[in-house]
Formats: structure tokens, C-alpha cells, sequence
């Protein structure tokens, strides 16, 4: 059995767990290329225009699948913290998706929510592995190797402060992607420029202009939100935000409050427009931001129409001001 | 203690009848109008939605009338609402007002914590007094309800148009003024009386559209440009299942024993949207699958940017059921124009509709004879 899984979204996160899993039951898994434009365009013909960049994004990834698998995997995301649930977009997902892309081959789903409990999501594992291997104990074995590859991987992410297209390389072995989204460490010494936001913008090259490697040419060294531990990333959460309400918020709030607070020359945060918890969320930033008063900091918002030009000005602006005060060491306003 | 809530609707009457038994000195929000907003707009981040600036803008208003603790109803989970009371308190407090921000959470507290929260801010009320106020408030809230139910059908049908809505804000008022269950329950049969009586279309047969969407675009005229009222100008009946009374029903006293409202509609909503996704979504997608038969359209009001509404839009048009939906999102870009135009072309689609299914229907009966 062929599975597509595609490269958007929770992708950056949970892919070695995904592969993982579905090999050691049997299948064979099938990711899509890097996003371009006719996946973008594609994606975006299918919904309404106010559907967020990111899950468009996504529409287009699962459309290029379409014809090249027998399963799709479509996860639903509730909540994987106690009491810290994720946005709507990610429940709907299978459910959009499948309206609106009716050719589709069909889903695997499957439904995480910690507040649950374990025997819950244990048995809905059980059920997903169901459908390409009937053997109960195999099952249990691959999710035990599929958690088993996800610590590794974060560890691997931690530990040679790498950014997950690297290490997604690393672990899959695959290596004829084009690399521009990936962080060389190869950036001279002029700033420290930190990223803040979800990884499917960040890693993404096309939606973001090659954010990283535009910044890392220009001689900055760029650190992003899986090079900080995560009682580190939850600490900034609740003095950013004063306690966690979304999943995925360590990435956007707690690497803001963790960067604002140390080691970076620069901040940029990226939000795609029209997302929900980010509208709140990068607001908390920059709130903190202006109270810090220590860091300059700059959210950068995408969207489909977003000028490459536009972005270009916007860093060259922001990385003139980092260097310039980085000279004269004096405080700056945000 | 000066005590402030945002406008909901008409819920600003039960309120006031709540607070004056418990003796809470209680400001009731000023009338919404422009500036509400734009002050909502100004001190917002731009991305959020309606409810977040027409609420702020009332927390502002009521705050210069000086108001020191506000309540924002909204419960934690999945939509973004639940996160709105911290965001707003700190607005607020960096636009220099000293207040205290309560938020009313629904699914986690209770009719308890509701309870507790207004014991607290009633200078620890005995309980007696507390359940007695919160009982005329709720029987303020059902007769409201009731007038207003019978005002969308009646709306459609009056010879003289305007008459229903003169009569419901007179019910309103008088509502407002009623001080005792007695004359409430007198209020109540009077309007209805005044109502059934108004001189109707014997002929009309109106067309029934369903009202649906995100609880607070629904239920707050100014957000929606009072769509309702434009609908009965245009001879259109309208239903809608988001009322206070009924919320307050099924989430206070019903869903604890385990009755569910929303059951009928979320199995219905099954086979499009398996798993509730915040918000009203679900309910938006169950209620065009449910009342297919039932309505000739739907109109779908939502918040821009709000997620669930539009997963929501995204996945009403694939369903098997085939009822017209209009989708409007409220912002505070939007003009009236534009939203009559709109109200206008989709009516006109609904009577051509009505018209073609009666032709294909009579054909039908000819044939069969």
C-alpha cells in the first residue's frame, strides 16, 4: 500500500514518526515535493479565499498526491498537552479536505486528543495501524518505534542546533531537495537574526520567500524555535502569554519570549494572514517586545499575493536597523 | 464596584433586572454605533475578529462611564474567544483604565461557577436572593425570546410593513420597565395578543430561510446590519435556533442531565464533519443538512477570519442536501448596500427556485393523473 503524506503542515513536526509508523507496518510512503506555485494555485482554486495560506497550502500538497497513492494521511490534531487545544483548521482538516477535493483517494485518519486519555489513544493508534496490518502486536511495535524516532529527532534538532529540513534529511536519508529553506550554519557573524513562528511557514521556501536563506547570504546566522529546549519554550509561554491556550504556541510565543530575552540581534516573526491564534498570539509578542524594550523585533505576515520584493525591502530595512544599533549598542525602539 | 458586560443582542435587559436585585451597580453598554467600533478597531490586533472589536469598543465605552469590573462571557477550548478576556484586559489596562477582567467560561463552569461568580460580585448574596434574581433575569430572557420568535413571522407577512417591529420595540420597553414576574407574564401575553392581531397577507406564502452561523454575529444586530429585519422587509421568514433562552436552557440546566440540543444536528452533520472543530461550525454544517426540506435557504453569518465558520463555508457547499447558502462575513468593512444588494439577488434565487419546483412538481401531478 502507497501512502501519501504531504509536505505541509504538521510535516515538519511529526514526519520521521509518520514514516516511521507506516513502514514498519508495510506500507510505503509517498511524501510531495516541495510547494510551488501551480501546488499553491492549485490548492487555493479549491477553497474559499479567506481559508489561511498554510491550509491551502496544504490543499495543494494532498491535490499532487491525489493520483500517486492509494491512502492519503490526514491526521486530526485535537490537542496533545492537557487542556491546550489546537486551532479549528486542524480538526476540519480531513473533513475540509475531503469536501473540497472529491477525487481524492481515500483517508487515513486519525484522531489525537490527549484529554482523552492514553487507552483512547492507544486504541485510535490501534485503529489507523488496523488499516495496513492486522497484527495487534506489530502495530504496537511500530508506534513504539514511531515514538522512539520522534525523540530522536528533536533530540537531533536540540542537540546540533539544526532546523528540520536538515534533519529531516538526515533521518530519511533523502537528499535531492533543493536546500535553500535549510539552515547551513554557513552565515557569516554579522546578527543573529531569530524566527519565530509554526514550522510549515518557516521551512517552507516558497510561501516565504527563502526567508532563511535571504538572511543567511546576507551574512546573519539564523536561529529558530526547535533550537530551544522545551521547558525553556514553555517557561517564555507563560510569562508571554500568562499560560498556554494553544498547541504549537511554544513555537510563536515561547521562542519570542525566549529570544526577546536572550541571544538574538533580531526578531522576526512570520504569520500567515488570517490565522487565528497567531493574530493573538504574535500581538502577545510584540506586546512583550515593546516592554522588553531590548530587541527589535518585526512580524512579517504571508499570504499567496505577498511581493517577493515587498519581503526583500522589509528584511534589508529590519537587518540595516540590527546591524547599525548592534554598532552603537544604544537602546532602540520596537 | 461598577459592574460592565458587552452587548449581546437584547441581553443588556436581563442583565439590568439581575444586577438591580442583587444590588450591583451595573452600566449597561451605550448603544453600538460607529465609534464603538472604530475604538474596537483602533486599540485591536488587526486580525481578529468582530466579537473582539464591537466587545472592546463596548469595554471602552462602559470604562469612560467608569466602570471597573467587566465580565466577557467566552469559554476556553478550540475557538479563539476564550482567549479574549486576557487579550482585552490588557489593551485596557495599557490604555490606562484600571479594571478587572471576569471572565464567564460556559462549558467549564457551570450554572455553579456562573452562580459563584455573580455571588462574589454581589457582595457574597445569600443564595436564596441570587437563584430568586437569576430566575425573573431568565424569564426576562424567555419572554424576549418569545416576542421575538413571533415578530420574524410576522414580519413577513404585515400589510403595513414595520408594524411587528414597532410592536417588538414597544414589547422591549416595556420589558425592560417590568418589575415583577406578574406583570412580566402580563407584558408578555399582551405583545403576543398585539402581535396575532396586526393585519397580515392572507395570500403570502413566504419564503423561510434559516439564520445560522457564529453565535454573537447572529445574535447582535449591529454586526449583521439587523440582516433579520431587512429579510422580513423583503417578505422572507426567518428561523433561527440561536436564541438566549435556548442556549441558556440547554447549557445551564440540560446538557448537565446529558440532553443535547445540538445532537440532531451534529448527527446530521455526520457524514461532512465528523468532530467538532470550536466554535459553531458543526452546528452551521448540521443545520443545512437538517432543515433542507424544511427551509428554502440559508443565510450563514460569520466573523471574517473566524476558523470554524469558515470550514464550515468550505465544506456546506459538497453535501448532498441542496439548499441555497449565503455566506456573510461581518466585518467592519462591510457597508449596508452591499449587504442589501446581496439579501436582495439571493431572495430573488430562492423565489425563482420556489417557483421552478412548484412547476416541476404540478407537471409531475399531471403526468401521474
Amino acid at each position: 500500500m502507497k501512502i501519501g503524506i504531504p509536505r505541509a503542515l504538521l510535516y515538519y513536526q511529526y514526519f520521521p514518526v509518520w514514516k516511521t509508523l507506516f513502514e514498519e507496518l508495510g506500507a510505503e510512503v509517498v511524501v510531495s515535493p516541495s510547494t510551488t506555485q501551480s501546488i499553491l494555485t492549485d490548492g487555493s482554486s479549491r477553497v474559499v479565499s479567506d481559508t489561511c495560506l498554510p491550509v491551502k497550502v496544504f490543499l495543494g500538497h494532498v491535490i499532487w498526491l491525489a493520483d500517486k497513492c492509494d491512502r492519503i494521511f490526514i491526521p486530526a490534531v485535537r490537542s496533545v498537552e492537557p487542556k491546550v487545544y489546537n486551532c479549528s483548521k486542524f480538526l476540519g482538516l480531513p473533513d475540509m479536505t475531503r469536501a473540497v477535493i472529491p477525487e481524492a483517494p481515500p483517508f487515513l485518519e486519525i484522531d489525537i486528543d490527549i484529554n482523552k486519555g492514553r487507552s483512547t489513544l492507544y486504541r485510535a493508534i490501534y485503529s489507523l495501524g488496523r488499516n495496513i496490518n492486522k497484527n495487534p502486536f506489530k502495530i504496537r511495535k511500530a508506534g513504539q518505534a514511531a515514538w522512539q524516532s520522534y525523540l530522536d529527532y528533536r533530540e537531533y534538532m536540540l542537540k546540533n542546533r539544526i532546523s528540520p529540513p536538515l534533519a529531516l534529511q538526515h533521518i530519511t536519508g533523502e537528499a535531492a531537495i533543493r536546500n535553500s529553506s535549510s539552515i547551513t550554519n554557513a552565515g557569516g557573524q554579522k546578527g543573529t537574526i531569530a524566527l519565530i513562528g509554526h514550522p510549515y511557514l518557516i521551512y517552507d521556501e516558497y510561501i516565504n520567500h527563502r526567508l532563511i536563506h535571504r538572511l543567511e547570504q546576507a551574512g546573519n546566522k539564523v536561529i529558530t524555535p526547535e533550537m530551544v529546549a522545551s521547558p525553556d519554550l514553555k517557561a517564555a509561554v507563560a510569562t508571554v502569554t500568562g499560560g498556554a491556550y494553544w498547541t504549537y504556541e511554544d513555537e510563536v510565543a515561547g521562542a519570542g519570549g525566549y529570544y526577546l530575552q536572550s541571544k538574538a540581534d533580531g526578531i522576526i516573526g512570520i504569520m500567515a494572514f488570517g490565522c487565528g491564534p497567531d493574530s493573538l498570539m504574535m500581538d502577545m509578542v510584540r506586546r512583550y517586545a515593546v516592554k522588553l524594550g531590548s530587541t527589535p523585533f518585526m512580524s512579517l505576515t504571508l499570504e499567496e499575493h505577498t511581493a517577493e520584493a515587498g519581503v526583500v525591502t522589509r528584511l534589508e530595512a529590519f537587518t540595516d536597523m540590527v546591524y547599525r544599533r548592534k554598532k552603537a549598542d544604544s537602546r532602540v525602539c520596537v | 464596584m461598577r459592574l460592565g458586560i458587552p452587548h449581546i443582542g437584547n441581553l443588556y435587559i436581563p442583565l439590568k433586572a439581575l444586577f438591580k436585585r442583587l444590588e450591583v451597580d451595573y452600566i449597561p453598554p451605550p448603544v453600538n454605533t460607529r465609534r464603538t467600533l472604530s475604538l474596537g478597531v483602533k486599540y485591536a490586533p488587526e486580525g481578529l475578529c468582530m466579537p473582539f472589536k464591537l466587545t472592546l469598543g463596548n469595554f471602552i465605552e462602559i470604562a469612560e462611564l467608569g466602570a471597573d469590573t467587566l465580565i466577557m462571557p467566552g469559554s476556553y477550548g478550540t475557538c479563539r474567544l476564550g482567549y479574549y478576556a486576557r487579550t482585552q484586559e490588557k489593551i485596557l489596562n495599557e490604555l490606562g483604565y484600571d479594571i478587572e477582567m471576569v471572565q464567564l467560561g460556559v462549558s467549564e463552569q457551570k450554572f455553579l461557577g456562573m452562580m459563584k461568580i455573580f455571588k462574589r460580585l454581589a457582595n457574597d448574596a445569600p443564595w436564596l436572593k441570587l437563584l430568586s434574581a437569576y430566575g425573573f433575569c431568565q424569564k426576562k430572557i424567555n419572554a424576549m425570546d418569545r416576542i421575538e420568535q413571533l415578530t420574524q413571522k410576522v414580519r413577513a407577512v404585515e400589510v403595513r410593513k414595520g408594524t411587528a417591529n414597532r410592536i417588538y420595540r414597544d414589547a422591549l420597553k416595556a420589558i425592560d420597565e417590568a418589575d415583577d414576574s406578574r406583570t412580566l407574564n402580563d407584558i408578555q401575553k399582551e405583545y403576543i395578543e398585539r402581535l396575532n392581531a396586526v393585519e397580515k397577507d392572507p395570500d403570502a406564502q413566504p419564503l423561510i430561510v434559516g439564520v445560522t452561523g457564529e453565535f454573537f454575529v447572529v445574535l447582535e444586530p449591529f454586526s449583521n446590519y439587523d440582516i433579520e429585519n431587512e429579510l422580513g422587509k423583503l417578505g422572507v421568514e426567518v428561523r433561527r435556533k440561536t436564541f438566549i433562552s435556548e442556549w441558556t436552557k440547554f447549557s445551564y440546566f440540560l446538557n448537565p442531565l446529558g440532553i443535547n440540543e445540538n445532537e440532531r444536528i451534529h448527527r446530521a452533520a455526520q457524514p461532512y464533519l465528523k468532530r467538532d472543530i470550536g466554535g459553531d461550525g458543526w452546528e452551521s454544517v448540521g443545520e443545512k443538512v437538517l432543515h433542507s426540506n424544511e427551509y428554502d435557504g440559508i443565510v450563514h453569518l460569520a466573523p471574517f477570519t473566524c476558523m470554524p465558520e469558515i470550514i464550515a463555508q468550505n465544506i456546506m457547499p459538497s453535501t448532498r442536501e441542496n439548499l441555497p447558502v449565503l455566506t456573510i462575513l461581518c466585518d467592519e468593512q462591510m457597508t449596508k448596500t452591499g449587504v442589501l444588494t446581496r439579501l436582495e439577488a439571493f431572495v430573488d434565487l430562492l423565489k425563482h427556485k420556489r417557483m421552478m419546483n412548484n412547476k416541476i412538481s404540478h407537471k409531475v401531478a399531471v403526468q401521474g393523473v
